[in-house]
């Protein structure tokens, strides 16, 4: 054999055995650069001085960290948010299992509300903050408009502390409660049907069908929802941003708009790595417990 | 166990108010794209109205959002088309290969769903900025790549999993090469599969703000970027606002009737098959 075609013949040896590679590295290696790259960097910068303004970035140790951490807005903007992830993912999670357990029960025009409901989840965010806006808009707005109508003084809905939180939510819950309706719809539709029929045999309540058949086997399911109700929560944005900037009083602020402030607004870029490095652990932390426990879950099976 | 006969009329009610406070918002901001300009004002919101289109050729040519449009739809179709090549092949051997570390690699993947834009925002900002790469469709790309590769391996993946295995080796044993029977007698199975994919990560890009936010300039800002800068002004223009608006949500709301199907798949079964 000429070493020509033993040279031809390891390279289709090597081609064949690792034809895997071939296939998954393009993609590795872009994300390596445009998700671990900038992840690495932003973590390194965070021990540096680092502003728009000056081209010199010293080492400054644990400062940025140190400074973030002592720093009672950047505390109370991550209890908020703590609250904000907390209330808005129990409420999208029991309205969206809510409306997906009621559609199931009906058949006459399931899948045109179906997808009615889903509709504000495919919206821009930015979309759904502005329309609210103007729902809520004081003098303009349809919900001022009915509560005149009924008798009830106009609120200013945005402006007031009392509200604002409150209302932010709800327009955070009213776009999102959609996808656990989406994913939890799928969830009840791939339910065997075997133990449904034998527990009405048997004479079960609604309550003990649901409680001993439906929920154990959805577990994995409703995981996957809370999970990524979670992690969509703790980064929102754009909601926060068209409707209240984060006001009144930092009441409606949240993790991403005050780092975005903090790095662009306030120009000191390396104290928001300190905190986007922060957020990024939590997040990671919070998700890895998770997916552990999902996919013991899902093994279990 | 016989079910009370009011039962059905209360979710239908449920369920009916749920889907006007869809409805509703979505309507009312919609008319309001074709409401002359006197009465953008009126209080209470008056319905009786000649519809104009003079809110769209106002925002579309007087402020310039053709631009924005186009740079929207520049950026969309071309980072989701980076990602069909580059995910696609992946999600083709994540589901056929098992090979050490298969698993972990899936699971890394899909978690890098889970990174906030500000963690990559961040960075992204500064690194463009020495290569020149801010104000730059290319650049906001090439941003967009970190959150629609994992969508697309993630769902592809899904798809794959479900087309059998013996397909290409049949035709690899008549004697095509993998790349022959890939092309031959997967590519048109999996077509349908293809387009949900493109369309589900065409709405994600098409949606994307805070990235064109940091990333973009005046020449490269996306549709949502101009539709942000009506916020927070003393007299807001509500006729103009909502024509941006309804501009960017009508592709979308068409994707996802037409979607309603794959959307499931899209975000979520990739996790729990």
């Amino acid at each position: 054999m000429s070493t020509f075609s033993q040279l031809r013949f390891w390279f289709y040896r090597l081609t064949q055995k690792y034809t895997h590679w071939f296939f998954i590295a393009p993609a590795l290696l872009t994300l390596l650069l445009v998700a671990i790259y900038p992840i690495v960097f932003s973590t390194g910068l965070s021990f540096f001085r680092v502003t728009f303004d000056s081209l010199q970035r010293p080492f400054v140790g644990l400062e940025n960290f140190v400074y973030i951490l002592t720093d009672d807005d950047y505390l109370k903007v991550f209890a908020n948010t703590l609250l904000y992830v907390a209330v808005t993912v129990t409420g999208s999670f029991v309205l969206g299992f809510g409306v997906a357990l009621l559609l199931r029960q009906i058949t006459l025009g399931r899948n045109w509300l179906r997808v009615i409901l889903i509709i504000p989840m495919t919206m821009a965010p930015m979309a759904v903050g502005l329309t609210w806006n103007w729902m809520l808009d004081p003098l303009f707005g349809l919900v001022n408009w009915f509560f005149t109508t009924v008798g009830l003084p106009i609120q200013t809905w945005l402006a007031q502390t009392a509200t604002a939180r409150a209302v932010v939510m709800l327009v955070d819950i009213w776009q999102w409660y959609p996808l656990v309706l989406l994913i939890m719809d799928a969830g009840l539709a791939a339910l065997p049907r075997a133990p449904y029929e034998a527990a009405r045999l048997e004479g079960a309540s609604w309550w003990m069908i649901f409680r001993r058949i439906t929920l154990p086997m959805l577990r994995p399911v409703i995981l996957v929802a809370l999970l990524l109700r979670t992690v969509d929560a703790f980064r929102t944005f754009d909601i926060v941003r068209v409707m209240t900037d984060g006001g009144p009083n930092l009441t409606t602020e949240t993790l991403s708009l005050f780092l975005y402030r903090t790095a662009f607004n306030f120009n000191k870029l390396s104290r928001a790595g300190a905190g986007a490095t922060i957020m990024l652990i939590v997040i990671s932390i919070i998700s890895a417990l998770m997916f552990r426990y999902l996919y013991r879950e899902v093994e279990q099976r | 166990m016989r079910k009370p006969i009011y039962q059905p009329l209360l979710i239908y009610a449920l369920l009916i108010f749920l889907a006007l406070l869809v409805v509703i918002p979505l309507a009312a901001g919609a008319l309001t794209a074709f409401k002359p300009q006197i009465i953008w004002i009126s209080s209470p919101p008056t319905w009786n109205f000649v519809p104009t289109l003079e809110n769209f050729e106002f925002v579309l040519i007087q402020r310039q959002n053709l631009l924005h449009l186009r740079n929207s739809l520049i950026v969309s179709t071309g980072s989701v088309t980076m990602a069909l090549i580059l995910g696609i092949p992946a999600a083709y051997a994540l589901a056929r290969f098992r090979f050490r570390g298969s698993k972990g690699l899936l699971q890394w993947l899909i978690s890098l769903r889970m990174i906030p834009p500000i963690v990559v925002g961040l960075p992204f900002y500064v690194l463009f900025q020495t290569f020149d790469l801010r104000n730059n469709h290319f650049g906001l790309m090439l941003a967009y790549l970190t959150f629609l590769i994992p969508l697309v391996i993630w769902m592809m993946r899904g798809y794959f999993v479900e087309i059998p295995s013996a397909m290409e080796e049949c035709a690899m044993v008549e004697g095509y090469t993998r790349l022959q029977a890939l092309r031959k007698v997967v590519l048109p199975v999996i077509a349908p599969g293809i387009v949900a994919t493109a369309l589900l990560n065409f709405i994600f890009a098409w949606n994307e703000f805070f990235l064109a936010l940091i990333l973009g300039g005046r020449e490269t800002s996306t549709l949502p970027v101009a539709a942000g800068t009506y916020v927070g002004r003393a007299r807001v223009e509500w006729g103009n606002l909502f024509a941006i608006n309804l501009i960017i949500m009508v592709p979308v709301i068409i994707l996802t009737i037409f979607l309603r199907r794959q959307l499931t798949k899209g975000l979520a079964l990739g996790l729990v098959d």
